[in-house]
């Protein structure tokens, strides 16, 4: 029996992924769980495991292409005889199933005997079977109504990402008219378009989603010393010990871990901190689940954990969803005095982090104003200076 | 008393005995019409009450008494002929085909056809291949017949009444499963034109477009998809000569997805021919091909489970829409 190996759906937001590498190449035997591939998703990489014994069959989907999540990228197949054979039946119900060049079957190795001709066997890893619709965006189908309304709406085509089985529908036409519009080109310098990363697009398209947030900020100066001295003398790390703050001050103004939504304010009775970590391949932002009510050294394990699993790009989306209340230290860098964070969608208030002088460090919240008002985050930050002089108070 | 809960196959009989009553120029004729009230009863009681003249039994001789039926209605005659089931039809193909939908024409309009001929088809329980028969495709292909195909009480009622009423010749295809059917029956509401497709349910995702029993599948279909967040109109044709197209134009126009959900065989079907109209009117609207979920291209079969998976089934319904709009689950977790 055949089975298709589709692009996984990590996410819910996730709609396409870009297959990194191939592990497992077409004839080699897989037991369940194993690993297939790599894919980057738009915030990490994830290893594809196989979800039965059997062995890999073509035609593999290519690496580095956006590949719409559901499409078939491989199959899987029962026997070593399948994989150079895929019966014809099947491949007709595949819709990305290329067409088989009369060239490439020559060129196969004669091994085989001769095959009923229902059963043409076709080449199943040459990288020039990929279907041409996922590498010449030109080519894309669109279904008819699509295609009047990019007409209508004066969109390209090749602007558009596809959705499922790689068509493009109304609704993908739609969601690139209602992007934000692209910058006019034409009298500038000559230019050359680097794709976005998947990652960074995701960042980019969550920035793009919170723009309608009506946001004020509050700026504080606060003295860190006592913090700093208690972070060397336990050795714990900083960062942990503010988002441990922060998150002790969100449970005592439970606003803060509130967030807006149509039908009203969502109430969370936990708070997660997420906190924004930078690495060399963009932005991401573990969270720290039930930050104000679990031990801090167990806090201080997922921290490792998360730390580990950033730095190997290795994060799933249940290590960096779902935060009620952020935080964001560029304080580390000792020119930056102070910044303004963007609230993310879900979350009423993010802490900017700025740079010791020697004197305080600035901190600056960023508020959702549907959800608090000045006063709030001032009495936040004046609770939150109190902790941060006294950490001998809440430590314990 | 405007409306009540009556069966179909009561519906039909109130219709009988309105024009009956109303015209004497309407009289019955067929098979078993008479004593013994026809083989779904539709024609119960109007043998006693309207006489052996005007309810008329005949001998098994279907090209007779339909032929008949044509002669009378071009002496000015109003009748009803019933064929006991769908499939003896074929054996009246002559003076239906060659008479009834000619005659108008060739005579210049000299002779009108006020025939009827009702018959029930459809498959039902086990009644083996020659008994489970959709023939709408054949009668459908014949220009200047016309074919009703009621799916509610209501419908047959009305539509029953104003193909006696008109001067066509109007086939009325019934279903096995729907004369026992129950459903509202309002003598008073104002009819439906007799050709005119009804919107059974409003959605907005996409549209599924039936007749006859199909709509009970839809609209059952239509409900599940309503808890998967996939809202489904659901279009009952009501006639398939001549197809209101309008109606399902409008419909395509604002779901820009459709099915066609039919009980006959799949191979140059009314589905055939709604799909391709359809995908040639409303191209530039469609957001997706046009699906047809239909009966396997094969005799119907004796055995139980393999006469209900050769027909489609409500969940065939909701798998294909679930296709089109593109949620299907993916199935297979990484």
């Amino acid at each position: 029996m055949k089975q298709t190996v589709p692009m996984p759906a990590l996410s819910d937001t996730m709609a396409t992924g870009r297959l990194v590498r191939w592990l497992k190449q077409p004839g080699d035997p897989v037991k369940r769980g194993d690993v297939l591939a790599e894919v980057e998703t738009d915030k990490a990489v994830l290893e594809v495991e196989s979800f039965a014994d059997g062995f890999l069959a073509g035609p593999l989907a290519p690496i580095d292409t956006d590949i719409p999540v559901r499409q078939t990228i491989a199959y899987l197949v029962d026997s070593a005889e399948e994989v150079v054979a895929p019966s014809a039946s099947e491949e007709e119900t595949e819709p990305k199933a290329p067409a088989v060049e009369p060239a490439v079957e020559r060129a196969r190795p004669a091994k085989h005997p001769a095959t009923p001709s229902t059963t043409a066997p076709r080449a199943a890893t040459s990288p020039s079977n990929t279907p041409r619709t996922l590498t010449d965006p030109n080519r894309r189908p669109a279904s008819p109504y699509a295609r009047t309304l990019a007409a209508d709406l004066g969109i390209d085509l090749a602007d558009v990402v596809p959705g499922a089985g790689g068509m493009i529908h109304a609704a993908e036409v739609l969601a690139t008219a209602l992007q934000p519009r692209s910058p006019d080109l034409h009298f500038g310098p000559p230019y050359q378009i680097e794709p976005l990363s998947p990652m960074h697009r995701a960042v980019a398209d969550n920035m793009t989603a919170t723009q309608g947030t009506p946001t004020f900020r509050v700026t504080a100066r606060i003295p860190l010393d006592a913090l700093q001295a208690t972070s060397k003398e336990t050795n714990t790390s900083l960062t942990l010990l503010l988002a441990r703050a922060c998150a002790l001050t969100v449970k005592q103004f439970p606003r803060f871990n509130a967030c807006h939504t149509p039908s009203g304010l969502a109430i969370r009775d936990r708070v997660d901190v997420g906190i924004a970590v930078d690495f060399e391949a963009g932005l991401l932002t573990p969270v720290l689940r039930d930050a104000a009510d679990r031990p801090l050294e167990e806090l201080a394990e997922d921290w490792r954990i998360l730390r580990g699993k950033v730095r190997s790009r290795r994060v799933v989306p249940e290590d960096y969803q779902g935060a009620t209340f952020y935080v964001s230290n560029l304080g580390t860098f000792s020119i930056v005095h102070s910044f303004e964070a963007i609230v993310p969608l879900g979350a009423a208030a993010i802490l900017a982090i700025g740079a010791d002088d020697r004197t305080a460090t600035t901190f600056t919240l960023s508020c959702d104003h549907r959800v608090v008002f000045g006063a709030d985050a001032a009495r936040f930050l004046e609770a939150l200076a109190g902790r941060l002089r006294n950490p001998g108070s809440w430590l314990g | 008393m405007a409306t009540e809960d009556i069966t179909y196959w009561q519906a039909l009989n109130r219709a009988l005995d309105a024009e009956l009553a109303e015209d004497d120029s309407v009289f019955i004729l067929g098979e078993d019409v008479g004593l013994y009230g026809g083989s779904y009863r539709v024609t119960e009681g109007l043998y006693a009450k309207y006489g052996s003249w005007r309810v008329r039994d005949t001998p098994i001789s279907e090209a007779s008494f339909t032929g008949l039926g044509v002669g009378a209605a071009m002496t000015g005659m109003r009748p009803v002929v019933e064929i006991m089931t769908i499939n003896f039809a074929l054996l009246a193909l002559d003076p239906l085909v060659n008479m009834a939908a000619k005659i108008p024409f060739m005579s210049g309009g000299q002779f009108p056809m006020p025939l009827v001929v009702r018959m029930p088809g459809g498959v039902a329980k086990q009644l083996g291949a020659q008994h489970s028969q959709r023939l709408e495709h054949t009668l459908m292909n014949v220009p200047g017949l016309r074919i009703a195909v009621p799916a509610t009480p209501q419908d047959a009622y009305w539509q029953l009444r104003q193909a006696i009423a008109s001067d066509d010749p109007i086939i009325l295809l019934e279903h096995d499963l729907l004369y026992f059917s129950k459903g509202l029956l309002d003598v008073e509401a104002v009819p439906l034109p007799m050709h005119r497709a009804a919107v059974r349910r409003a959605g907005r995702d996409v549209t599924l477009v039936g007749y006859s029993r199909s709509v009970e599948l839809c609209l059952r279909a239509a409900r599940q998809l309503a808890d998967v967040g996939i809202e489904a109109e659901v279009i009952d044709l009501r006639s398939l000569s001549p197809i209101d197209w309008e109606t399902c134009i409008t419909s395509v126009e604002k779901t820009h997805r459709f099915i066609v959900v039919e009980e006959d065989c799949r191979f140059a079907g009314a589905g055939a021919e709604v799909a391709a109209t359809l995908s040639e009117r409303c191209f530039f609207s469609l957001d997706a091909p046009a699906k047809r979920v239909a009966a396997l291209d094969i005799p119907t079969p004796f055995n139980g489970s393999l006469e209900s998976a050769s027909i489609p089934t409500v969940e065939d319904v909701i798998s294909q829409a679930q296709q089109l709009c593109s949620v299907a689950d993916p199935g297979v977790k990484p």
